[in-house]
């Protein structure tokens, strides 16, 4: 049985319901997702108020990323079955999920939770995607930390 | 001479006001040689050209990469998605 793929960049508000099941197939019996949405409050570090976020993406490069973490999730946990990576991009308001990372696998100690969470960081290190910032007091873009070696 | 299009995200879009430019350059230029005239040309480049990453043909490449023909250049701060 074919093992279900599902890589999206997408300006359409994402449905995680629709997501799971089409990462279920018959042999699956435990799923873990990640999703993460805009925080329109900031209390950490440097505290703030977000008005809503306006993400870009390099789309092809981002797409052939996003292709290319599932891979890597699939050659570390052979044991996963379904692999959903979805990005949405566009103007992005507080407590709107804005990705999802999901994993299936016939049992929960198959590796999802792990594969989930190595998704996740994956994308954020070499998925050509940027946020910008627009709060009540102007706009910053977000800049990250991650230089990917050649080939990456 | 080869023709390359480069193409520009987030901060380093707004440095230098536009999404593409196509551009001539000799052949056996390196990421580094061409970045560097791009801050020639684009002087607020220079604040960012340190941290700025390139792809060529949508895949990262090295400083010391030679660009080749009708290659398509990226170039863009640490990337922030999720």
């Amino acid at each position: 049985m074919d093992f279900p793929t599902i890589i999206s960049l997408t300006e359409s508000e994402l449905d995680l319901g629709a997501l799971l099941a089409q990462i279920t197939i018959p042999t699956t019996g435990a799923a873990a997702i990640f999703t993460g949405m805009v925080r329109g409050k900031t209390s950490s570090n440097h505290p703030r108020e977000t008005n809503f976020l306006d993400y870009e993406a390099y789309q092809p490069m981002a797409e052939k990323k996003m292709h290319q973490v599932a891979e890597e999730i699939r050659e570390k946990w052979p044991t996963i079955e379904g692999i959903a990576i979805v990005q949405r991009i566009g103007r992005l308001y507080p407590g709107t999920p804005t990705t999802m990372i999901a994993c299936t696998s016939a049992h929960r100690n198959n590796g999802v939770f792990e594969a989930a969470r190595y998704g996740i960081d994956r994308l954020k290190e070499i998925v050509p995607v940027w946020k910008k910032e627009i709060g009540p007091d102007g706009e910053e873009w977000i800049v990250g930390h991650y230089h990917p070696r050649p080939g990456e | 001479m080869l023709k390359v299009k480069v193409m520009f995200f987030a901060t380093l879009r707004d440095y230098v006001g536009s999404k593409a430019i196509e551009m001539e350059i000799s052949s056996g230029t390196t990421i580094q040689a061409l970045t560097d005239l791009l801050v020639v040309k684009y002087p607020r480049l220079e604040k960012v050209k340190d941290s700025m990453i390139a792809a060529i043909n949508r895949e990262y490449a090295a400083d010391d990469q030679i660009i080749p023909e009708d290659a398509e250049i990226a170039l863009f701060p640490p990337v922030s998605g999720g």
